[in-house]
C-alpha cells in the first residue's frame, strides 16, 4: 500500500460494517489489489487510500469481533458512506447489521449514504460464480476451481442444465434480495429519512463476491460517485474555517483577559 | 518482521543508581538535553548528565556521570518527574503532591509570597505541550485529583502555580494528555476528548480502566494514542475520529510512544516496534522488568526497576538498506516515503530515487518486470545502469562508468540468471520494452548514443522486427559499433539502412545488391531488388543511379525502368534528362521501349524525336511478329493496336519515314491508311480503306477523326469524299467483281453511309451524284432526314425574317413619335452618357427622345453589339 505512506490527508471516508467473516476484508482486497485472497480476521481495522480523480478517498476496513466493537462509532466519525455487509448464505449477519452494526452509524456525516452488501453471490448465484473479473489473469489464486470452471463453461455456447454441475455447491441463499431491501427501508426509518428523498433501496442494495470479483467495482464506484458532493461540501467548508478560526481566537483572548485581570 | 530500526544502549546501569540496594526501584525519569533525572519509590531524585559517545566503529553509547542526588523528605516513592526548563524548575508528584523543585540544586522551590507552589490530591498531570497561552515563562499543566470528577488546568510559574480552569468529567478520570484546548482522558469505563475552553465533549470508545492500564499519549498534533481493547494501539485525533489504522499490540502494555515512523510499545518482557505506515510489526527487543517507556524531545528512554536505557534508532538510510538487504522492497519504499516530512527537501529526493533505484534492480533480479520499471521510471535511473548489465550492449566508446556504491549486486546478466537462458531472454526483451519506452524521452537525453545502439544491438540478436523502425526513424545508433553486429546476425538490409541513415548510400547499395544476388544471406525482404529500384527512384546522387540501373536493369528491365520512370519530378541538379535516359537505355530495349511509352503516353513530352522513336519501336516490333512463323495472331494484334493508336493519336511523329518503312508491308494497310490521313492525302488513305482493305465501318471512322478537330465543312467534305469512293468503286468495278458480289458491297456501303450520316452531306449534292437506278425506299432514312432538314431551316429562317419585320415596324413608330416632338439641347443640360453638358447643336437621339454626344452614341455602338438598333434610330436635329 504505498498510497498510505503518502500520508495524504483523505478528503472523505467510506466505513464497511458488518460481522465478522462475512467478507468485509475480502471485498476491500478485490477492489484494491484485484485479486482474492486468504485474509486473517481483521485486528481492530485497517484502511487504505483510494485516488478518486482528484480526490482521496479512504475506505477503512473494520474488524467484526465483538472484542472490537467499540471502535466501531470513531472508524464511522464523520463517514460519507457505511457499507453495510452482510453474507447471503447467513441469515445471522442480516440481523447483525440491524443489532450490532447499525447504532455504531449515529456518528457517521448526517448526509451519510448507506449501502446494504450481501457478500459472498458466488455461493449461490451462477451469474456471480462465473463471473470473470477483467485483470483476472494476473492473479494467482488458492481457488484454482473457480478460475478455471467458468471458463470452461464460457466455451461451451449453451448454459449448463442445472446450477449444481457448476464448482463449488450452491449453498441456499438464506438472505434474498428482498430482505436487503427492507432492510434498507428500516435503516432510513432507524435514520429519521424521508424514504422519497434518499437514495432508492435497488441503487443501494448490492450483492457481490469478493470471490470472482462479481459487482464489487460497481459498488465501490457508485459509492465514490456518490460521495462526490460530500467532498465537495467538505472542501468548501474547509476553505471558510480560516473565518471560524477568527472568532475562536477573538473568544479565547478576551477570557485570558478577563483570567488576568483577577 | 526484523527491520532494525531501533537499538537499546543502557544509559544509566544499576551500580550507578542504587548500587546493592535491592529495595530500591526506579519510579520515574525525566530527561532534557544531556540531563537525566531519576525518581526512585524511596523519595530521591537522582541527577546524572548522560554524554553520548560514539567509538570508532559508529557504535553509540552513554557514559553517564552523577551530579546529584536529593532526597524530597516524604518517604513516599517520587510518582512523577516533569522538566520546565525554562523555569529551571522539576515538577514533582510525590504523596499525591505536585510541587517544584529547582533543577541544578533539587532544592525544594518555597511558596512565593503571592500563592502556593503545591497541589494537592493529585494521582496524576501532564504538560501541555502545545499550550495556547504564548507565555514561555509558565508550563501548563493538567491535574487529576483523587477526590473529584474534575480536571484542573493550572499554570506553573517559577514559584507558584495557579489554577485556570476546572471541568467536570462524567467519571473518574485516571489517566490524561493535554493538546492546545484540548484534553484526552482515561475514564473508568472510556476515553473521552474533552475541551476544557468550551467543555465540548467527545466519546472516543469503551476501555476498562481498571481491568488494565489504560494508555493516553500525545503523538502530535491534536493526536493521540490510546490503549484499546483487545490490545490495540489506536489513533484519535481531537475531533474524536482517527486518521491512522491502528496497531496490534499485546494485552498487557505499559507505555507507548511514537517515534516517526515507528510506535514502540513497552510490555512485560518486549519492546514492540510498528510501523505507522503498514501496521506491521517490525522489531521485537526483549527487555525485562521494563515499566517505563517515554520520550522526550524525540528520545526514546526505557527504564526497568533498575536501570535506564535508550533506544536509539538507527538511520534512516541504514534501516532502508537493511530493507533492501533483505529484497523488501515494498516497505523499504515505505520507509522512505514516509520519513519525507522529516529530512530537508533535495536531500530526500537523492535518497529516494536511489532507493527507487535500488528497489526497481532487486525487482529486476527476480524478474518483477512491471514493477521494476515502474521504479526505474520514477527514480529516473540512468539507463545505462540498466544497459551495462548486459555484456557488451554498450557502446566501446561509451563514458559511462557505474555508480558508486553499486545499486545492485549483479556483475553482469549471465551473473543475475545463473545462466539460465531463458531468464536471460526475459531480460533482454524487458531491456527492449523499457529502451523502447524511454528512448525518446529526456531519460536519454545525454547517452542517447549508447541507448540507440544498445538497442540496435538487441533488435539484431532478437530478430526483432522494430529494428527497421529504428533505423528508419530519427535516431543515434553509432555505425562503428553497429556494423559488426549487425553483420554478424544478417542484417545486411538493416545494415544498408543504417549507412544510409548515415549517407553512405554507396555502401548500402552495395550491400544490398549482394543481397540480390545470393552473395549475403538476409531474408528480411523478399522484395529487396523493387526496394533497390525505388531507392535509385529516389536517390538524389546520379552517380548512384547510373551505376547501379543497368544492373537493376539487367535483373528485370520492366521493373528496373521504374527507376527512370518513377523518379519523382524535381527541380534540382538530380533532375534527368530524358534524352541521356533514351541514350543509357539503348542496350536495354525492352526499358527503352517502356521509358518512351512513359515519356509519350503518360507525361505527353512533345518531342518528335521520341514521339518518332516510339512510333519505329512500335512499327519494328509488329514486323518483327510479322517474320515470325507461325505468327502469333493475338501477339500480332496488340501490337499493332499500339502502333495504329500512336500514329492516330500522336501528330509529332515524322510521317514520311515512317510511311517508308513500312511501305512494303501490305499487311500493314491500316496503318498506312492512317499516315495517309496524317498527310491529309485522304483519297488514298480511303482508297486502301475501301478498296483494299474493303473495311468500311473503318473508312468511316477514318472520316470521322480525321475531321474531329476540323469544321463541319471540312467533315462534310470527307464524307462526299467517300461516298465518291464508294459510287466511283460501284460503277468501275460492276463489270469486274460482279462475281464477288464486291460492287453490290460498296453500293450497301454508300447506302448506309447516307443512312447513317446523312447530317454530314449535303443532300442536293448527294442527289446529283446518286446512280439512277437507286429506289427511294433504300434512302428513305437519308432523304426523310434531308427533307425535314431543310423544311425545318427554311422555317428557321422564315421566323427570323418575321421577327426582324416588326422589329423595324417598331423603330420606325419610334422615329415617327420623336420627329413630332421638338428636342432640347441647351447649355445647361447633360449627355445622358458622358454627362458632360452640349456645346454645338449636333446631338444624337436615343429613343424615347434622350439627346446624347454624336461622338458618345459612336463609341456605344462600338461597344455594343446591337448597333443596328441604334444607328438606324439616330436622327439629327
Ligand atoms: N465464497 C466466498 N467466500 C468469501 C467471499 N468473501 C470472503 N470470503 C471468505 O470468507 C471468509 C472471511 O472473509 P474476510 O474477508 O476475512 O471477512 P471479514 O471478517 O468480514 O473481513 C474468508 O475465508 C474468505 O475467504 C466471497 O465473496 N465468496
Ligand atoms: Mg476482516
Amino acid at each position: 500500500m504505498p498510497e498510505l505512506s503518502k500520508m495524504k490527508k483523505p478528503d472523505v471516508k467510506v466505513v464497511l460494517l458488518g460481522d465478522m467473516n462475512v467478507g468485509k476484508t475480502s471485498l476491500l482486497h478485490r477492489y484494491t489489489e484485484r485479486k482474492f485472497k486468504d485474509t486473517i480476521s481483521t485486528v481492530g481495522g485497517a484502511f487504505f487510500l483510494k485516488q478518486w480523480g482528484p480526490y482521496n478517498i479512504s475506505i477503512w476496513d473494520t474488524a467484526g469481533r465483538e472484542q472490537f466493537h467499540g471502535l466501531g462509532s470513531m472508524y464511522c466519525r464523520g463517514a460519507a458512506a457505511v457499507i453495510l455487509t452482510y453474507d447471503v448464505t447467513n441469515w445471522q449477519s442480516l440481523a447483525e447489521i440491524e443489532e450490532r452494526f447499525l447504532s455504531l452509524t449515529d456518528t457517521a456525516n448526517h448526509d451519510c449514504i448507506y449501502a446494504v452488501v450481501g457478500n459472498k453471490a458466488d455461493l449461490t448465484d451462477p451469474k456471480a460464480q462465473m463471473y470473470q473479473d477483467s485483470d483476472v489473469s494476473k492473479d494467482q489464486t488458492e481457488c484454482g476451481e473457480a478460475r478455471t470452471e467458468p471458463q470452461v463453461l464460457s466455451a461451451c455456447p449453451t448454459p449448463p442444465a442445472s446450477p449444481a454441475s457448476l464448482s463449488g455447491m450452491i449453498l441456499h441463499k438464506q438472505v434474498t434480495h428482498e430482505d436487503a431491501v427492507a432492510l434498507y427501508g428500516r435503516i432510513l426509518r432507524y435514520k429519521g429519512l424521508d424514504e422519497k428523498d434518499s437514495l432508492p433501496a435497488e441503487k443501494m442494495c448490492f450483492e457481490t463476491s469478493a470471490k470472482t470479483g462479481y459487482n464489487v467495482d460497481t459498488l465501490f464506484e457508485t459509492l465514490f460517485d456518490l460521495v462526490l458532493p460530500s467532498i465537495l461540501r467538505k472542501r468548501n467548508e474547509n476553505q471558510r474555517s480560516p473565518t471560524v478560526d477568527l472568532e475562536e481566537f477573538r473568544g479565547g483572548s478576551g477570557k485570558r483577559a478577563r483570567s488576568t485581570c483577577c | 518482521m526484523s527491520v532494525k530500526a531501533f537499538e537499546l544502549v543502557p544509559a544509566v546501569e544499576r551500580d550507578l543508581l542504587m548500587g546493592d540496594k535491592a529495595r530500591i526501584n526506579i519510579q520515574c525519569i525525566e530527561c532534557c538535553g544531556k540531563h537525566l533525572y531519576v525518581g526512585t519509590n524511596d523519595c530521591f531524585i537522582h541527577h546524572f548528565l548522560l554524554d553520548e559517545v560514539t567509538s570508532s566503529k559508529g557504535k553509540l553509547s552513554y557514559s553517564p556521570q552523577k551530579l546529584l542526588h536529593k532526597y524530597l523528605g516524604l518517604k513516599k516513592p517520587v510518582a512523577e518527574l516533569r522538566a520546565a526548563s525554562a523555569l529551571e524548575r522539576l515538577i514533582v508528584l510525590c504523596d499525591g503532591i505536585v510541587f517544584l523543585v529547582d533543577m541544578v540544586t533539587l532544592e525544594t522551590v518555597p511558596s512565593a509570597a503571592g500563592g502556593g507552589a503545591k497541589i494537592r490530591g493529585v494521582t496524576a498531570f501532564c504538560v501541555n505541550e502545545n499550550p495556547v497561552n504564548g507565555d514561555p515563562f509558565c508550563v501548563e499543566i493538567g491535574v487529576l485529583s483523587s477526590k473529584r470528577r474534575t480536571v484542573q488546568i493550572y499554570m506553573v510559574y517559577e514559584d507558584r502555580v495557579q489554577l485556570v480552569k476546572e471541568v467536570t468529567t462524567p467519571e473518574q478520570p485516571c489517566a490524561l494528555s493535554v493538546d492546545g484546548y484540548f484534553l484526552c482522558l482515561a475514564l473508568t469505563t472510556q476515553y473521552m476528548i474533552l475541551n476544557y475552553k468550551t467543555g465540548a465533549s467527545q466519546d472516543l470508545f469503551p476501555y476498562n480502566s481498571e481491568e488494565r492500564r489504560p494508555i493516553v499519549k500525545r503523538i502530535g498534533r491534536e493526536e493521540f494514542l490510546l490503549a484499546a481493547p483487545g490490545g490495540l494501539g489506536m489513533f484519535a485525533n481531537a475531533e474524536g475520529a482517527s486518521q491512522r489504522a491502528p496497531v496490534n499490540w499485546s494485552e498487557s502494555v505499559l507505555g507507548a510512544t511514537v517515534c516517526f515512523p515507528y510506535v514502540v510499545a513497552l510490555d512485560e518482557s518486549f519492546i514492540t516496534i510498528h510501523s505507522m505506515l503498514d501496521q506491521q510489526l517490525k522489531q521485537t527487543l526483549s527487555f525485562r522488568d521494563g515499566h517505563i517507556l517515554q520520550d522526550f524531545e524525540g528520545k526514546v528512554i526505557l527504564a526497568s526497576t533498575k536501570a535506564v536505557y535508550v533506544l536509539v534508532p538507527l538511520p534512516l538510510e541504514r534501516q532502508i538498506q537493511d530493507l533492501l538487504a533483505n529484497h523488501r522492497v515494498e516497505e523499504a519504499l515505505i520507509l522512505t516515503e514516509g520519513a519525507q516530512r522529516n529530512i530537508p527537501k533535495d536531500k530526500f529526493q537523492i535518497l529516494h530515487k536511489r532507493i527507487l533505484q535500488q528497489a526497481g534492480f532487486i525487482q529486476f533480479g527476480q524478474l518483477q518486470f512491471p514493477e521494476a520499471k515502474e521504479h526505474f521510471k520514477k527514480g529516473q535511473l540512468d539507463v545505462r545502469e540498466l544497459i551495462s548489465l548486459y555484456p557488451l550492449l554498450l557502446p566501446a566508446s561509451s563514458t559511462f562508468t557505474r555508480c558508486h556504491p553499486p545499486l545492485h549486486e549483479f556483475a553482469d546478466l549471465n551473473h543475475l540468471a545463473h545462466g539460465d537462458q531463458d531468464k536471460v531472454l526475459r531480460c533482454k526483451k524487458f531491456l527492449i520494452s523499457y529502451l523502447g519506452e524511454v528512448r525518446s524521452t529526456e531519460v536519454a537525453n545525454g547517452c542517447r548514443e549508447d541507448v540507440d545502439t544498445a538497442l540496435l544491438k538487441l533488435y539484431a540478436e532478437q530478430d526483432h522486427e522494430s529494428l527497421l523502425d529504428l533505423l528508419a526513424s530519427d535516431n543515434a545508433c553509432l555505425l562503428a559499433d553497429s556494423v559488426p553486429w549487425l553483420e554478424k546476425y544478417h542484417k545486411y538490409f538493416a545494415l544498408g539502412l543504417l549507412y544510409h541513415y548515415n549517407g553512405q548510400d554507396s555502401a548500402a547499395l552495395q550491400l544490398w545488391t549482394r543481397v540480390v544476388d545470393g552473395d549475403l544471406q538476409d531474408s528480411t525482404r523478399s522484395d529487396l531488388y523493387e526496394y533497390i529500384v525505388d531507392f535509385l527512384c529516389t536517390c538524389s546522387n546520379l552517380d548512384h543511379v547510373w551505376k547501379y540501373a543497368d544492373w537493376a536493369l539487367r535483373k528485370d528491365p520492366t521493373i528496373g525502368v521504374h527507376i527512370f520512370i518513377k523518379r519523382p519530378v524535381s527541380t534540382d541538379q538530380s533532375e534527368l534528362k530524358p534524352d541521356d535516359v533514351v541514350t543509357y537505355l539503348g542496350k536495354h530495349s525492352q526499358a527503352l521501349l517502356l521509358y518512351l511509352e512513359h515519356l509519350v503516353l503518360e507525361k505527353r513530352i512533345q518531342k518528335e524525336k521520341f514521339h518518332t522513336h516510339l512510333a519505329v519501336l512500335y512499327l519494328e516490333r509488329v514486323l518483327s511478329l510479322l517474320s515470325e512463323s507461325p505468327t502469333d495472331e493475338e501477339q500480332l494484334a496488340r501490337a499493332r493496336e499500339r502502333l495504329q493508336a500512336l500514329l492516330r493519336e500522336s501528330n509529332l511523329y515524322r510521317v514520311q519515314f515512317l510511311l517508308g518503312k513500312m511501305d512494303k508491308y501490305e499487311q500493314l494497310l491500316l496503318e498506312r491508311a492512317t499516315l495517309h490521313g496524317k498527310l491529309e492525302e485522304h483519297d488514298k488513305a480511303l482508297h486502301i480503306l475501301v478498296h483494299k482493305l474493303r473495311d468500311f465501318p473503318s473508312a468511316e471512322a477514318y472520316c470521322i477523326w480525321s475531321s474531329s478537330c476540323r469544321d463541319s465543312a471540312y467533315r462534310q467534305q470527307l464524307f462526299h469524299m467517300l461516298l465518291g469512293v464508294y459510287l466511283d468503286g460501284n460503277l468501275s468495278g460492276k463489270s469486274q467483281t460482279a462475281a464477288g458480289g464486291g460492287s453490290g458491297d460498296l453500293e450497301m456501303a454508300a447506302v448506309d453511309l447516307l443512312n447513317r450520316h446523312g447530317e454530314a452531306f449535303d443532300a442536293v449534292r448527294v442527289l446529283r451524284m446518286l446512280p439512277d437506278g437507286w429506289s427511294l425506299q433504300l434512302l428513305r432514312p437519308f432523304l426523310g432526314r434531308a427533307v425535314r432538314a431543310s423544311m425545318h431551316t427554311c422555317r428557321t429562317s422564315q421566323i427570323a425574317l418575321g421577327l426582324a419585320h416588326s422589329e423595324n415596324l417598331q423603330l420606325l413608330h419610334d422615329r415617327l413619335k420623336v420627329q413630332k416632338k421638338p428636342i432640347f439641347v441647351s447649355e445647361k443640360k447633360g449627355c445622358h452618357l458622358c454627362h458632360n453638358t452640349f456645346t454645338e447643336p449636333d446631338v444624337v437621339c436615343l429613343p424615347g427622345g434622350v439627346p446624347v454626344h454624336t461622338r458618345c452614341v459612336a463609341q456605344r455602338v462600338r461597344d455594343s453589339p446591337t448597333k443596328r438598333q441604334l444607328t438606324n434610330s439616330s436622327k439629327h436635329t
